[in-house]
């Protein structure tokens, strides 16, 4: 049997560049994955980088995120984005343009102000603009905007890029990444955990669960429930169009985001439910989600009216019950640690910065004591035996 | 939006789906044909303008006859309607009408009969004006009367590059050479079948007796390897099929069309949840038919092309025998001989279509032949501007998975949403000529057509879930 320092179960964005800065400390990681790397939700995300506060729900979500807790984890991710380009040498389309978020009701706009008190306290640049103030700055802004914070910070990476990048990185510095190599067992004995996947065993202290969709899954194998589900979510793109939207434009109330590609097209998002999460093949867009995201997409920017929609795909994604991010080690299992929830792509920098801090036993870049996997394990049976 | 029920729904006007239509509506049935041309027809029966057919006639009398056979049956006719969805957990075809206003269409019985299209294969240049499919030139003959240019090669592999370069000669076009791939036309050949098909091997023999008064030089085992010109092709080069990296002849021109042939054009028959499996000698999905063309949904049906490629004949003929099936789940009586009749006559065409399918390369085996003289710097996703070295290099690192290699280069993610390259990337998505063809093709994801934002928000301003 082999050994490994760290064995990092899933090749998507997290494990990606978790395993980068692992193998950069020296250690030896082995990354499992049960697919084709980069292939699930961190293919199929929009690739956009919040900076400014987000908006608080997915269409259908029961609970709304915490913004203001959020805002602190936004600002460090958005400081180390800026350098992930040089660090990996390589171009993932990074592009830092700035960003609207509107609104278009009072309660709305009063929302702006809330979250801009957030973001001032995280130290994140944020400016709010009357309608016609924002209609002047982004011109394609429709007449039902009735306010819009602008954060020169928000931006886009490609996440067809991004992935592969930190996964070249870490194999430059001796990590080994092992495609369709689905995680079967994983056992603790003497000490140390043995991962099995296929005829494969590798003996390691560290196990890293960042298997997205599947981390339930994955750390059920250890014999914890973690209370944590995953949803299917759709994008939609249009065909190219030659009026240039520059900035990202989200709705603080409701479901959206859009921006344009490097390629030309808008990309169409905001958390829309897909029609149906497969697990064992790819999940389903919905008519349903299309139509009231393109709706609500040609209410902010009317101009989108004019062109036609030329695909639509669904990808899942991780959540917990509180719609926060789940970071850290599970109690009672040493040495393995878990990582995801939402906005896992704009975190990514900033997860395995602290990824790589926690297996060193070193300070984080930010407090994430209050998001570890814990409070996930509530109300389960495992809790009450 | 009301939701327009009727007893079968048709996608598709060409010979399968009119045929259908007019057996299923003589017999009482309410039928509704939909389709994305401005008139029935399809391709092989595609209508002529009207100022065309004035003066020059129609190519093809006997498609004018069906379509008007169908309109008299009271087949209620959808032209201009494209079918760019799926509601209702599959019940409903999502419609978009000439105006971009939705439309909403079930049948207790759905239909597929929307056809084929050309499958190219790329070359240096064949992204210049100039360089067409044959079916495009066919169409600008029949519909348009006007000519694809004034010195024509005609290039890929099949037997449809023969009608097509008659039609062009009929323009006084004059054709310079048909290559053809593989090596069909031999003295043997002649006589392959010519006590039970008479009637379709006199067609082909008249297309080559035709071609051969006018002197137009057949060219065997030959493939097209490159196209230059300026603002518009001015010549294309020519190499041995079983040789292409070597070229033979260049050949001076103002037009070139190349096609290898049709692929069955099934994303909405898959959209629908048709159970498909990968045709070995030609690499596309086909749909798990039987024998009446029903499919593994009860109550959908794929007809024509779309159910395999075999011509207009065959498809008449796939159109009757759904129909026919449906009829008598109906508890409707078959006329006396009918089935029996149209069994034999399937019976006929399917020995037909092996024998002229063996004459030709199959696409698998041209999968393996043509990537092999596709430079890297070469365009291969038109669209997207994506070059074959960009794929054959995603290809090595994240194995052989056409999927993969879409997301990572956006081949196939163009408005064309893979059907003009689809073939191509799975082709060269292969990582050495040892390999067999690639499992997978572009998956069928909504919409099936780009599809107006208006009618999008035209069904969200009607409130009504799809």
């Amino acid at each position: 049997m082999r050994t490994a320092d760290v064995v990092i179960v899933g090749a998507g964005v997290l494990g990606a560049s978790a395993a980068s800065r692992l193998a950069r400390d020296g250690h030896r990681v082995v990354v499992l994955e049960r697919g084709a790397p980069g292939r699930e939700g961190s293919g199929t995300t929009a690739g956009n980088l919040h900076v400014q506060a987000v908006h608080t729900r997915r269409p259908g979500q029961a609970v709304p995120l915490d913004s203001a807790r959020f805002a602190p984890l936004q600002r460090a991710a958005s400081d180390l984005w800026e350098t992930v380009e040089d660090d990996l040498g390589a171009s993932v389309e990074l592009r830092r343009s700035g960003g609207f978020t509107v609104a278009e009701t009072p309660e709305q706009v009063q929302e702006l102000y809330d979250k801009q008190a957030w973001e001032n306290a995280a130290g994140i640049k944020t400016e709010i603009l009357g309608g016609d103030a924002a209609r002047d700055a982004l011109p394609q802004l429709g007449p039902t905007v009735a306010a819009a914070t602008w954060c020169p910070h928000d931006g886009y990476a490609n996440p067809l890029k991004v992935t592969p990048a930190y996964l070249d990185d870490a194999v430059r510095h001796g990590a080994e990444v092992v495609p369709f190599a689905p995680v079967t067992a994983i056992a603790r004995e003497g000490g140390s955990w043995r991962v099995r996947a296929g005829a494969r065993e590798i003996e390691t202290p560290v196990v890293i669960d960042v298997a997205g969709p599947w981390l339930h899954k994955i750390a059920a194998l250890t014999g914890v429930a973690l209370d944590v589900a995953p949803v299917a979510i759709q994008m939609h793109a249009t065909v190219r169009c030659s009026s240039g939207l520059p900035h990202l434009v989200q709705h603080i109330g409701e479901g959206l985001s859009v921006k344009q590609v490097n390629a030309g097209n808008l990309l169409v998002g905001g958390g829309w439910p897909a029609r149906r999460l497969n697990l064992d093949g790819r999940s389903d867009a919905g008519v349903d989600s299309m139509v009231g995201n393109l709706a609500l997409a040609v209410r902010i920017l009317p101009f989108v009216r004019r062109l036609r929609l030329l695909r639509a795909w669904a990808g899942p994604l991780a959540a917990t019950p509180d719609e926060m991010p789940v970071i850290g080690e599970v109690p009672g299992r040493p040495g393995f640690l878990v990582a995801g929830g939402t906005y896992a792509f704009t975190f990514a920098p900033l997860w395995a910065e602290t990824l790589r801090c926690l297996v060193a036993g070193a300070e984080p870049p930010v407090d994430v004591s209050d998001l570890g996997p814990d409070r996930l394990m509530h109300n389960l049976p495992e809790k009450k035996r | 939006m009301t939701v327009h029920e009727r007893d079968v729904v048709i996608v598709g006007g060409g010979p399968a789906g009119l045929a259908a239509a007019h057996r299923l509506a003589a017999a009482g049935l309410s039928v509704t044909v939909v389709d994305e041309q401005a008139e029935l027809g399809g391709q092989y029966f595609r209508r002529p303008a009207p100022e065309v057919a004035r003066v020059w006639g129609d190519h093809r009398p006997e498609g004018g006859r069906l379509v008007g056979a169908v309109r008299a049956a009271g087949v209620e006719c959808r032209t201009g309607h494209l079918v760019w969805g799926v509601g209702d957990d599959g019940r409903t075809l999502l419609v978009c009408d000439p105006a971009e206003r939705p439309v909403r269409l079930r049948g207790r019985y759905l239909i597929i009969a929307t056809g084929a299209h050309e499958r190219p294969f790329p070359f240096p240049g064949w992204q210049l004006p100039g360089v067409t499919t044959p079916g495009f030139a066919q169409h600008l003959a029949a519909a348009d009367h006007t000519p694809i240019g004034e010195r024509v090669v005609l290039a890929g592999s099949g037997p449809f590059l023969l009608p097509v370069a008659c039609s062009l000669l009929d323009l006084g076009v004059t054709v310079a050479g048909i290559a053809e791939a593989g090596r069909p036309y031999r003295p043997s050949t002649r006589a392959l079948g010519t006590v039970r098909h008479p009637a379709r091997l006199r067609e082909l023999a008249g297309y080559a007796a035709r071609l051969a008064r006018a002197r137009v030089p057949l060219w065997q085992n030959t493939v097209v390897v490159r196209a230059d010109g300026g603002d518009r092709i001015t010549s294309v080069t020519l190499a041995a099929a079983t040789a292409p990296t070597r070229p033979v002849r260049t050949v001076q021109v103002d037009a070139l069309c190349v096609g290898y042939g049709f692929r069955p054009q099934t994303d909405l028959a898959r959209m629908l949840g048709c159970a498909v499996r990968t045709d070995p000698a030609t690499g596309d999905a086909t749909p798990e038919l039987d024998d009446s063309g029903r499919s593994s949904r009860d109550d959908v049906y794929v007809i024509g092309e779309a159910a395999g490629i075999g011509g207009a004949p065959v498809a008449e003929v796939r159109g009757l025998a759904a129909a026919l099936d449906i009829l008598g789940r109906e508890g409707h009586e078959p006329r006396a001989g009918e089935v029996r009749g149209l069994a034999a006559a399937g019976r006929r065409l399917a020995h037909f279509k092996r024998l002229t399918d063996a004459l030709y390369p199959a696409p698998a085996e041209l999968a393996r032949l043509l990537p092999s003289a596709l430079p890297d710097a070469a365009t291969l996703c038109r669209c997207e501007a994506v070059s074959a070295g960009e794929v054959r290099g995603i290809a090595r690192t994240a194995g052989r998975d056409v999927n993969a290699a879409k997301a990572w280069t956006r081949a196939g993610m163009g408005p064309c949403q893979g059907r003009e390259c689809g073939f191509a990337v799975t082709a060269v998505t292969r990582v050495s000529p040892a390999d067999g063809l690639p499992a997978g093709v572009f998956p069928s994801r909504l919409p099936v057509r780009p599809v107006p934002v208006a009618t999008l928000l035209e069904m969200a301003g009607e409130g009504e879930p799809a």
